[in-house]
């Protein structure tokens, strides 16, 4: 969807607020990306919006931007996210209320046959 | 017995869906084991000059990575790997060639271009007069996708081939800066009405390590060579069955050149069904069929052009594996080979050294 574009990760970090605990949800990774991250496929992240929830994800383990994110800015083109079951391609931006326990999984969009 | 004093050889695999290795004491026995990168294409690996292992990995949805081990069991995944600008029309899909020359470590890309990195891969570099050469408008992609997937070094200071699929072969004198087009003798491929000197189809290069400027040239259009660095190529296919095929290497030691011929462009299969190698020991004047104990009917396997690869021991161990997922063997320069005992994915890609 026009307007989902890829959160930058050191701009939207260095916005968060400094004080204040924020909401924390957790990132479900495929198996695929296991390689990225040395084995991790569960990572707690935190922010205001989902931007910013992104943005701590790509701070915490910055060899996940290239397989998630293209030289568009955008997602690549099979990579799907969902944030508590919604997907991100339905939204109008990444700019949505992240609340405590929010589900944010990251999977791939081809099937095979 | 290879001047390293090893009498065993490894081998990386990688293949369509993860990476293999395969050792052996003797080169007669082996052992594979794998999958790692379970999932990836493994497109290209390289040994590095002090010791480490670089392996190229792809998927479809994630994209590129280079992942690296020191101890041959853990990975990796480099902080940073060749990349596009950010909100241009390139994507960075996939690696198809690493190679390390006078400190400066090189990675070969699909859609087409070439990286450098200064630092071991810490940080890289486009080589922005190959990547933005004024015939870029006219590259088009073969079937194998626009890639850069052949680098090859000169003795000279700065001088350096790459070879793109359905583009051909340039060449810089000046350490990158400007390149150009060599494929002057090589029939075009796919003609570019703007562009002259481009839309030739390369698949494999190789080069005498007697004389960097002798090359050697598997093309969509034939069997080549050059003996002035590529300025001039001449057609040699004595002996072969058919020009078409993919990859082409040369034993260091010996000189003797392998290729495996395809039938034709449009069919893409072994002749009569045979999975046979052919060697050349005389520079490409004449090739011979060097294919003791290889499938001699009933096979229709391609081999790709990263999936062949010699040793460069005593006597040379040759290997390559197949697009039907096997895996072939010899100890003693294509005398007589091992069809090892494997049903591997679509094998992409094989790197081979004395252990």
């Amino acid at each position: 969807m026009a307007g989902v574009t890829e959160p930058a990760a050191g701009a939207d970090v260095s916005s968060r607020p400094r004080s204040g605990r924020l909401p924390t949800a957790r990132v479900s990774l495929p198996s695929l990306l296991e390689t990225a991250t040395g084995g991790v496929r569960e990572i707690a992240v935190s922010g205001r919006t989902l931007r910013e929830a992104l943005a701590d994800l790509l701070a915490q383990e910055p060899r996940l931007r290239p397989h998630l994110f293209d030289e568009t800015g955008g997602l690549r083109e099979h990579v799907l996210c969902f944030h508590n079951g919604t997907n991100t391609r339905w939204l109008k931006d990444w700019e949505g209320a992240l609340a405590d326990g929010d589900a944010i999984l990251f999977m791939q969009a081809v099937s095979g046959g | 017995m290879t001047g390293s004093g090893a009498a065993g050889a490894r081998l990386l695999i990688g293949t369509a869906k993860g990476g293999f290795w395969a050792t052996s004491r003797d080169r007669r026995s082996w052992r594979v084991r794998g999958p790692f990168f379970k999932g990836w294409k493994v497109t290209t690996a390289l040994r590095l000059q002090d010791g480490r292992v670089m392996a190229a990995v792809a998927s479809d949805v994630y994209g590129p990575a280079l992942q690296v081990t020191s101890d041959l069991e853990t990975w990796e995944q480099l902080p940073a790997a060749p990349a596009y600008a950010e909100g241009g029309s390139r994507r960075l899909r996939e690696i198809w060639k690493l190679a390390e020359n006078a400190g400066v470590l090189y990675a070969g890309v699909q859609d087409a271009g070439l990286f450098a990195s200064d630092d071991g891969g810490g940080a890289w570099r486009a080589v922005e007069g190959l990547n933005e050469h004024p015939t870029r408008g006219g590259w088009m992609p073969g079937a194998g996708g626009l890639c850069c997937h052949a680098l090859l070094f000169g003795r000279r200071p700065g001088r350096m081939w790459c070879g793109i699929s359905a583009v051909g072969v340039f060449r810089t004198d000046d350490g990158g800066e400007t390149w150009t087009p060599k494929n002057e003798g090589v029939p075009i491929a796919i003609a570019d009405k703007e562009h002259k000197g481009i839309g030739a189809c390369v698949h494999g290069l190789a080069q005498d390590p007697g004389d960097p400027d002798r090359l050697f040239r598997q093309d969509h259009m034939g069997m080549f060579r050059s003996g002035n660095g590529g300025d001039r190529w001449e057609r040699n296919e004595d002996g072969l069955p058919s020009g078409f095929g993919f990859p082409i290497v040369v034993d260091r030691r010996t000189k003797a050149l392998f290729a495996i011929p395809q039938e034709s462009d449009q069919r893409r299969l072994p002749p009569e069904g045979a999975l046979r190698v052919f060697r050349s020991t005389d520079g490409g004047d004449s090739w011979h069929s060097a294919s003791a104990g290889l499938p001699s009917r009933d096979f229709y396997g391609t081999v790709l052009r990263g999936a062949m690869a010699v040793d460069d021991m005593e006597p040379g161990g040759v290997y390559f594996g197949t697009s039907a997922g096997t895996l072939h063997a010899s100890a003693d320069g294509g005398g007589s080979w091992t069809n090892l005992d494997v049903a591997l994915p679509r094998v992409l890609h094989v790197s081979a050294w004395p252990e």
